[in-house]
């Protein structure tokens, strides 16, 4: 039986790996306006929809210190209207349109989306060419936004259990530099920044070079160059230098530790290592060693740690990949029994394996067929299109690369893995969160025993 | 020249469309006909339907299996839908789930089971390999008694960290005052219910409701038709049909009046709000359509009132919304939002004024042509999803309706007026019979929510908890009474002062190792605490008269003056309660509350030396129930008798970090234990 087994396993793989990658074919067309703006436009008649999607290429790393959570404050501010938009009307628009919107805003980016009907492709490119143009930014949409994005942060960051690791997270992983502070920034900043404030951010960075305007759906390409002109032409291109930070992270003096006193029942542990930035080589290795040791019920987390000796409720290793940077982190709620330092010396034994042996082939096939399927079922409608066109354009310019990318993927060898994480799984880049109940908070004596090597 | 030429009609070009005249939108070009794919829908001679949507949009495929197995109550063995899918995907008799998992993984595949569903997606490369491994879990599962174990263990750990969620809790709790808590609605699961749930009725819920003849298998995507049916006749051709008793659901009785119910989070920074209730309103009904359109008007989006009026008018929260689902069995109304403490009642205002705008005032045409636009949109876009056409086939057969019931969508939407969403709104929305269910800082907020309703208190478990009542309780008690109930109840005060000598040995295992707590305690001034794993001694720590050392791993050192000598100096205090009086300890009453169904007297008690506890005593043994302190806790669930004397026998430790593990205990008293035990070096 066992035998038989082991042979239909062999053969299968042999069978699997007379294919070759499933080719995808997104066709697009791109170009520049002579005021910077750049367009990208990919047709598909299928359904009677077209999205229009504005990414600007801002986050919260372009902010300057003292003014944090600017970028994604400006996100709600963009739909404040404008001198032909009243306020409250930018939603209703859209939506009387029959089109749903939404924005969101990262460490390196701000998105708009809106997808509308594509009978309505001409007022979407309108609305968003109106913000663009000359957004409306006062202090009676200020003050409303600022108890808003207050709301938002209690909503998502104060009020959640586990809210705040990606906060404390880039807090340890890059002090020193933009990295520093996520995207929802501090209520102190927000209140302390005055109405010129918000205009000079707005007229250095939402300016059409600093845009790119992607349109995935059901158009006709003439037209809609036609409209872009028309309601995009005429926005002039900025002149203020648009700051790039440089994230420059000094090694870390050795593994960085933390302990968080949340309001939660059970504790969780939260390693990052800082990553390179995207689209390099060892990014995409990284990227293999998340889904090797987590994509799926056979990834070595879920299959030691999870099945095997059944100690954790989860573990998952959960990639943030950023422009100049990033993390490679791995999330661990320990089942009740579970000591945090138990949890964390088997997800360090995982760790350490990926440095110390060589994924076996078989293993890294798998790896490879998970990422193709991925890669391939992402690509379901015409939004996920028009953002990734914008994202492969403004990270790496190359909209192509959404059709190419996955072969950087199959580039990636055994020993690059091996490489990988040998050079990045090291103390010196390295940050350990440990999340506990506040009850445990209100007891030095406690902590002193477990410094001195106790185990209660 | 040329040149010239063309940037002189450039220039030209430009000031054209300097001209666009911003101040209009721009109009729509005509609309497209908007048109819901065809699909394919049969049935096998076992009774199993199957839909087929062909779509070539993407190289994958996805397999759905859906039962109809109606409402399942599950009573004291709640939680086991839950569990069931994760039993059932580990193995079969040819596969265990390792190798299961590998061949899922290999494919890049996914194969996923619940109580009532079962599906698997691909590439379409890999379309019947996946499908093979599908109905090899579906007719040949192994249900691993080890997976039961660990879903459990990983459902009760979810249990605890669902108590951190404000918005958990909320579910909870609203759903215990719409339906009450033994409804199929209002079951809450917990703990016990959990270990309650064996393999047996694990298996026994296989065997009640996989059958054909209830079952739907939905295929979307790049398959040719032909080729879906051949595989659907040949790996599902064999399914045996079987009866299968579909339960009954139970009505609820109609609210009368709009209530409160609070959840005491102390922590919260906002209050979640959720105005509720159940009602009536099935797919395809006569109501189904005006009633979604309702709800858009009132909260379903961004721009609808709710929306408008609480967030971007008062900035009171980052979202408010509405929510009015249609059940063939029963719907529940939502209107919901979390806000900052200190706007929980003008927050309210809000809510309550709007629900009873909306019954009494005609929606403006603007506003009606606003959401039914919406909604036209949001049809058109579900339908790029493939998966929607097969998602409207389900729902046709689902729901008994009419053939072309989704081909009409768009002119029933368009046939309702103002008036139809008055009717609807006076019949559907009603502020003045619904439970108010908020989660929030209790003494802020309870204040100023009297004035919507009588208020109810829940804990977090979504049991009544009556802080009146408990503080009636506790000022019919007194303290004193309490302990010397307590002392009485362990033997009474002449035999405890008997006592010379005890050594309590506590064995737990944690992590399948082995973890022994011995503790001695001679002559209310001598104590040690051994700590061992496995027979290793992890930790330790000896008192003697004033003095104290502790030793971990082999490093030992005395204890200066502190809290910590404070509290190995009550440790080493044998019936603490014995002193209480004399030696200064105070106590207060602060309530009574349930523990493990036992009502229970909550006494706080701080010793002289500042250290802090939280005692819950038996209000009918007197004996105590649980122990709470900075340190950890315990709760005793079962007593011994040892020479006379009442010690715990069974509990259950809160060790921080760990969790709540089992003890077992033993107890020797005046076995004479030397004074060399205490040595202080």
């Amino acid at each position: 039986m066992c035998m038989l087994r082991k042979i239909s396993l062999f053969s299968m793989f042999v069978f699997l790996s007379v294919f070759a990658v499933q080719a995808q074919n997104i066709e697009f067309e791109e170009y520049d306006m002579a005021n910077g703006l750049h367009v990208i436009l990919h047709q598909d008649n299928t359904t009677p929809i077209t999205t229009v999607s504005v990414l600007y290429h801002v986050g919260s790393k372009n902010e300057p210190k003292g003014r944090t959570g600017f970028a994604h404050f400006f996100e709600h501010l963009m739909f404040e209207g404008s001198p032909n938009i009243d306020r409250g009307e930018y939603f209703k628009i859209i939506q009387a349109a029959g089109g749903s919107l939404n924005a969101n805003t990262s460490n390196d980016r701000t998105l708009y989306f809106q997808t509308l009907p594509s009978n309505q492709l001409e007022l979407g490119l309108y609305m968003e060419s109106e913000r663009m143009l000359h957004a409306k930014i006062d202090s009676a949409g200020i003050a409303t936004q600022q108890e808003v994005v207050k709301e938002e942060k209690r909503l998502r960051v104060d009020n959640q259990p586990y809210g705040s690791v990606i906060a404390n997270m880039l807090k340890n992983a890059y002090a020193g530099t933009s990295y520093e502070w996520a995207p929802i920034g501090s209520f102190e900043d927000i209140d302390a920044a005055t109405d010129q404030d918000f205009i000079d951010f707005y007229k250095t960075f939402y300016v059409p070079n600093n845009a790119t305007l992607s349109i995935a759906g059901d158009i006709d390409v003439a037209e809609t160059k036609k409209w872009i002109e028309m309601y995009f032409g005429e926005i002039k291109r900025g002149t203020k230098e648009i700051p790039r930070p440089k994230i420059i992270a000094p090694k870390l003096d050795g593994t960085v530790t933390e302990t968080v006193f949340d309001n939660i029942q059970v504790p969780a542990l939260i390693q990052g290592y800082r990553m390179p930035p995207q689209g390099t080589d060892d990014y995409y290795a990284l990227q293999m060693l998340t889904t090797l040791l987590s994509g799926g019920q056979s990834a070595r987390f879920q299959k030691t740690i999870v099945d095997e000796k059944g100690i954790a409720l989860a573990v998952q290793a959960i990639p943030l990949g950023l422009e100049d940077g990033g993390l490679f982190i791995n999330f661990a709620i320990p089942n009740q029994g579970t000591s945090v330092e138990e949890l964390e010396a088997e997800v360090d034994a995982l760790v350490e394996q990926t440095k110390n042996e060589l994924v076996p082939e078989r293993e890294f096939q798998k790896v490879k067929n998970q990422i193709e399927n991925n890669f391939i079922s992402g690509y379901g409608s015409v939004q996920s299109i028009s953002e990734s066109l914008a994202n492969y354009h403004v990270y790496f310019g190359k909209a192509s690369l959404i059709n190419t990318e996955i072969d950087r993927y199959m580039k990636v060898t055994r020993e690059d893995l091996q490489k990988v994480a040998k050079k990045y799984f090291v103390a010196e880049n390295k940050v350990v969160l440990t999340y506990r109940p506040k009850a445990e908070q209100e007891k030095p004596e406690d902590s002193k025993i477990k410094k001195e090597g106790g185990n209660r | 020249m040329k040149k010239i030429y063309i940037i002189a009609l450039a220039f030209i070009t430009i000031n054209g469309f300097a001209q666009v005249d911003r101040t209009k939108l721009p109009s729509a070009a005509p609309a497209k006909e908007i048109q819901i794919g065809d699909y394919e829908k049969f049935t096998l001679k076992n009774g199993l339907q199957v839909i087929i949507a062909e779509n070539d949009k993407l190289p994958t495929v996805a397999w759905t299996l859906s039962l109809n197995t109606g409402p399942i109550t599950e009573g004291d063995k709640s939680g086991l839908a839950g569990m069931f899918g994760q039993v059932m995907r580990a193995g079969t008799t040819k596969m265990s789930k390792e190798m299961l998992d590998e061949e899922v993984d290999f494919m890049g595949a996914s194969l996923n089971v619940g109580a009532t569903s079962m599906s698997a997606f691909s590439l379409s490369k890999y379309s019947e390999d996946v499908l093979k491994l599908m109905t090899d879990v579906l007719f040949n599962p192994l249900f691993p008694e080890a997976e039961l174990e660990k879903v459990k263990k990983q459902t009760i750990t979810g249990i605890a960290s669902s108590k951190d969620s404000p918005d958990a809790i909320s579910g909870i709790v609203s759903s215990v005052v719409n339906y009450g808590r033994n409804h199929t609605y209002g079951e809450i699961t917990s703990e016990t219910t959990v270990n309650n749930v064996t393999l047996t009725d694990v298996k026994a819920h296989y065997e009640k409701f996989f059958k054909p003849n209830i079952a739907y298998l939905v295929i979307v995507g790049n398959i040719k038709k032909k080729d879906a049916r051949k595989l659907a006749d040949k790996y599902f051709g064999d399914w045996k049909k079987g009866d299968v008793s579909i339960e009954t659901f139970q009505n609820t009785a109609p609210i009368e009046k709009t209530t409160v119910s609070i959840v005491d989070k102390s922590s919260a920074v906002q209050s979640v709000i959720n105005i509720t209730y159940p009602y009536d309103n099935k797919p395809g009904g006569a109501d189904a359509t005006t009633v979604s359109v309702l709800n858009q008007i009132l909260g379903g989006g961004a721009s609808a009132r709710l929306f408008t009026n609480l967030r971007e008018d008062k900035g009171y929260t980052y979202g408010a919304y509405s929510s009015m689902g249609a059940s063939r069995y029963s719907a529940t109304f939502s209107a919901n939002a979390s806000v900052r403490n200190e706007v929980t009642d003008s927050a309210m205002v809000e809510f309550m004024s709007e629900l009873n705008r909306i019954r009494t005032e005609l929606v403006s045409q603007e506003e009606l042509d606003l959401a039914k636009n919406s909604m036209r949109g949001s049809f058109a876009r579900s339908l790029e999803s493939r998966s929607t056409v097969a998602q409207f086939a389900l729902n046709t057969a689902l729901n008994e309706l009419p053939a072309d019931y989704y081909a009409g969508y768009l002119k029933r939407l368009d046939a309702i007026t103002a008036d139809d969403i008055l009717a609807a709104a006076q019949k559907y929305i009603k502020p003045d019979k619904a439970n108010i269910v908020v989660v929030g800082k209790a003494d802020e907020i309870a204040p100023m929510l009297a004035k919507f309703g009588p208020i109810t208190y829940y804990d977090v478990d979504g049991n009544v908890f009556d802080p009146e009542a408990a503080k009636a309780a506790v000022s019919a008690v007194d303290a004193k009474t309490v302990v010397a109930n307590y002392l009485k109840a362990l033997g009474g005060v002449e035999k405890l002062g008997s006592v010379k000598d005890v050594k309590i040995t506590i064995s737990t295992s944690v992590q399948g190792q082995p973890l022994t707590i011995t503790s001695l305690q001679k002559g209310n001034v001598m104590s040690k605490q051994t700590v061992a794993v496995s027979g290793m001694t992890m930790q330790e720590s000896v008192f003697n008269n004033g003095e104290a050392k502790m030793s971990a791993q082999g490093q030992s050192m005395s204890v200066p003056p502190g809290p910590q000598l404070d509290a190995l100096k009550d440790q080493s205090v044998m019936f603490p309660e014995l002193y209480y009086e004399k030696a200064g300890y105070t106590l207060q009453m602060t309530g009574v509350e349930s523990v493990n169904g036992k009502e229970a007297y909550v006494m706080s008690v701080k010793a002289p030396t500042g250290v802090e506890s939280k005692k819950y005593f038996d209000k009918v043994s007197g004996l105590l129930l649980k122990e709470e302190s900075a340190q950890g806790g315990q709760e005793i669930i079962e007593y011994q008798e040892v020479n006379g004397i009442q010690f715990p026998k069974r509990m259950k430790l809160n060790i921080p970090g760990l969790g709540l593990v089992d003890a077992d205990v033993t107890v020797m008293i005046n076995s004479g234990i030397a004074d060399t035990e205490f040595v202080v070096k």
